[in-house]
């Protein structure tokens, strides 16, 4: 097996590096045999890679300890999934993981029906030069098929809070996303080397863009799912510089997901397009290089090795490889992009979402950076903990929020104020509305009413759009209510999936701007039948039971809860002790009541009869949880539909190219 | 002024026990403030059931505000005089800090003159070009505006 998997490596390398090659001589002596040989190469990479998947995979399902990789991730007593799933779990597997999906990705590309596109050579090209990057580190700094000196018996097994269903999904949708991403960046520089920077490239790309973004939102909901039920200390997101490197460029792609669509319908802001996606991409190489190179303090960074000097290395040289490129075709660029005509139109409100957005991405940037910049420039180490992302955040997202609420009221072209305000009159009522009403039932903290309040409004102008839709084609084509719904969904997916999305965004606000201002925590010491309250909620400790199961013991507190005096139910927060595991984990009890979680943990006991927990009322957390998933849905509505204009088709008849 | 000597003793009865023996707990929003600055060198977002460094700091900050009577602000600086700046979770407002804080508004603020400059040429060139050249920049433009339109139009149909 060491002998297969080092094998497929170096083989790797090297037909990445001759594809490459073969690519490049193809497009300077236009010979279509070279070009169709660095195909070939490609089809023997996805080949080469799928096999050192199975490769790792085999060895990790099979226990084979002699390898590092299987005896730092793996031990005799994991359950299957997670042996599999320990693939990801380190820095050798996660970059082969990495590798292989851009494979897939390139050999989807290069064997779609699209091959014959011009555009193809030197997009493969680019990606080919990302694959060969990630089989020199593979080969020489994160080998997943090293050998130990001497076999051990057992593995170290996998860190515990890491056997969570989250865990399994969370880096294969990051991965996904991040590998995704380089897809359009490739298209993007092939357009400029090609000289065509219409919107082909977008075109050709809108689903690559579309479907990276899923993966990346899904990433981060799913990595704040885990970190909520696992971790045990209350919260979904900390600001942690691992977290921030997976959040910057969702955020550079959302803004490229809007913007775009200006270029599309009226050929502006090509530049900041492709400076857009040059630059979320690049971000996914430096959230890497952060991430591994340990330059930060990071509670879950990996391991430090000399890994991030690779990483930094190849993330100087595409920096420098893309200015150039975008240098050397300013001209051109600048020459064909059309002006914006009027300050209040669907552009102009685009160009501010853009501006928010990267606003944010820039905020997060440089509070991630900042404890380095402050010990360079001032000598001086500081923290920028969550309270600074909290401070700086609060306002732009709520920019963000009051933007949403107007944007999709907003004519293309040149809207008129009157006919906005006609439109807006009715959210804009329901969101003072709700802030009244909030104010009167007691919740204080203006920041979070405001929040609240947009939110509303954000969501009742969406839903305007989808009632005004349907009563339009009702009155038009006489259809019933579903129906009319269906086929208005069904005429234009891109932009109604696009409006789920945003509603899902304003479900997932409420859910964020609610548990952050008014949850509530409790630390409390108490005797077995001592009850102890926190808010409306009463929780009665029954004592502690301990059990040994399945290599592992169990410490576990009984509780009941009561809410204004009626029982709602037990929780049953634990400890659990691994014997291949140093530390106890915490296995949070959560109870969800009236949109309110209960969240229970286990801190610590005395004896079976006196024991502390930790107890957080967090309001509405399940709706961060909802609204990710109806962005998926809204998303993959998109993805699935967007049919091209006559405009763009007449155009890709012209070089022979369709859409994907 | 005898009057209010006598009854500023007699305040100062019944406030002075009560401030003197002010408990404080972890569950008092005084130590939750406090406890929320801190960064407890990294050890902040951990258990506290299990971490000995978080302990310790939570130990420290309910004896300082109970037995040595401190203040919020007393209890900071004293963190702040120990270990710096790294004792807080956010920088300060002054010195080193300002930079961390005033960069993201300098940041948007240059983003809006930039997008604003931008909006008022393009618009300045637009007027100009259909001034100039009728109202179709190319046909191009004109088959992408029509598209909009049409596209506008028939959106729900």
């Amino acid at each position: 097996m060491y002998i297969i998997g080092c094998t497929v490596l170096y083989l790797g390398l090297f037909i990445s590096a001759y594809s490459l090659i073969a690519n490049l001589i193809g497009l300077k002596k236009k010979n279509r045999r070279w070009l169709e040989s660095a195909r070939g190469g490609i089809l023997s990479l996805l080949l080469i890679s799928v096999t050192a998947s199975f490769v790792l995979f085999y060895i990790l399902a099979t226990g084979q300890f002699q390898f590092n990789y299987v005896a730092s991730y793996t031990n005799e007593n994991l359950p299957l999934i997670y042996k599999l799933t320990a693939f990801w779990a380190g820095n050798e597997g996660s970059l082969l993981l990495w590798v292989v999906l851009l494979c897939i990705f390139t050999g989807k590309l290069v064997f779609s029906k699209h091959k014959r596109n011009p555009m193809m050579p030197y997009v493969s090209s680019i990606l080919l030069l990302n694959i060969l990057f990630f089989f020199v580190v593979l080969i020489f700094t994160s080998n997943p098929f090293e050998m130990t000196d001497t076999i051990p018996a057992d593995g170290s097994g996998l860190n515990p809070m890491l056997q969570h269903p989250g865990m399994i999904i969370h880096p294969i949708a990051i991965f996904l996303g991040y590998a995704g991403l380089a897809v359009p960046f490739s298209f993007a520089l092939a357009a400029l080397l090609m000289k065509r920077v219409d919107s082909e490239w977008i075109k050709l790309t809108r689903r690559w863009t579309l479907a990276a973004w899923l993966f990346l939102t899904a990433g981060n909901i799913i990595g704040s799912w885990w970190a909520y039920l696992e971790l045990g200390w209350g919260g979904y997101w900390a600001w942690d510089p691992v977290e921030n490197a997976s959040f910057l460029p969702w955020l550079t792609v959302t803004a490229f997901l809007h913007s775009v669509m200006i270029q599309e319908r009226k050929g502006m802001l090509k530049l900041w397009n492709i400076s857009l996606i040059i630059i979320s991409y690049l971000l996914t190489l430096f959230g890497t290089f952060l991430v591994r190179s340990g330059i930060l303090t990071s509670v879950h960074a990996f391991s430090n090795s000399n890994i991030g000097s690779y990483f930094l290395a190849f993330l100087l040289f595409m920096i420098a490889l893309s200015i150039f490129i975008v240098i050397a075709r300013y001209d051109l660029i600048k020459k064909e992009t059309s002006p914006i005509e009027s300050y209040f139109s669907k552009e102009s409100s685009f160009l501010l979402n853009n501006l928010i957005l990267v606003a944010g991405a820039f905020a997060v940037f440089w509070g991630t950076m900042y404890p380095l910049f402050s010990e360079l420039l001032f000598k001086t180490r500081v923290n920028v903990g969550p309270p600074y992302f909290t401070k700086v955040m609060t306002p732009i997202m709520l920019c963000l929020i009051v933007l949403m609420a107007v944007c999709p009221l907003i004519a293309w072209q040149k809207a008129k104020v009157e006919r906005f305000f006609k439109n807006f009159i009715w959210p804009l009522s329901a969101g003072v509305l709700a802030g009244v009403i909030l104010y009167f039932s007691g919740l204080r903290g203006i920041f979070a009413i405001v929040g609240l309040s947009c939110t509303v409004s954000m969501f009742c102008a969406h839903i305007k759009e989808f009632v005004d839709g349907i009563r339009a084609r009702r009155k038009v084509k006489n259809e019933n209510v579903f129906l009319a719904g269906w086929k208005l969904i069904r005429k234009n997916q891109r932009r109604y999936g696009g409006y789920v999305v945003h509603i899902g965004v304003a479900i997932l606000a409420v859910g964020l701007v609610s548990s952050h201002a008014y949850s509530q925590e409790i630390l409390k010491t108490v005797q077995s039948g001592e009850s102890f309250s926190i808010g409306k909620y009463e929780l009665t400790f029954n004592g502690l039971i301990e059990q040994t199961a399945n290599h592992r013991g169990v410490v576990a507190a009984e509780m009941e809860v009561e809410y204004k005096g009626e029982n709602i139910g037990s929780v049953r927060p634990e400890k659990i002790f691994y014997d291949t595991w140093p530390e106890p984990t915490s296995e949070v009890a959560i109870k969800q009541h009236r949109f309110t979680d209960i969240y229970v943990v286990l801190s610590s006991w005395e004896n079976k009869n006196k024991a502390t927990f930790q107890v957080k009322l967090n309001p509405f957390v399940s709706w961060i949880w909802t609204g990710g998933i109806i962005m998926a849905i809204g998303t993959l509505f998109a993805l699935i539909g967007g049919k091209t204009g006559h405009f763009h088709n007449t155009r890709m008849s012209v070089t022979g190219d369709g859409e994907f | 002024m005898k009057r209010k000597i006598s009854i500023f003793v007699i305040a100062l009865f019944f406030i002075a026990p009560i401030t003197g023996f002010a408990q404080y707990d972890y569950n008092s929003p005084e130590f939750q403030r406090i406890v929320s600055k801190l960064h407890m060198q990294g050890h902040s977002d951990h258990d506290v059931a299990t971490c000995s460094v978080k302990q310790l700091y939570y130990e420290e900050v309910l004896s300082m505000l109970n037995k040595e009577g401190m203040s919020e602000e007393d209890i900071i600086q004293y963190y702040v005089d120990e270990y710096g700046q790294t004792a807080l979770k956010e920088p300060e407002f002054g010195k080193s800090g300002l930079f961390a804080w005033v960069m993201p508004v300098v940041g948007l603020a240059a983003g809006a003159v930039l997008i604003g400059l931008w909006m008022r040429k393009g618009k300045t060139k637009a007027k100009s070009v259909h001034e100039s050249e009728g109202k179709w920049q190319s046909e191009v433009n004109r088959e992408m505006t029509e598209k909009l339109f049409d596209e506008e139009r028939y959106k729900r149909f």
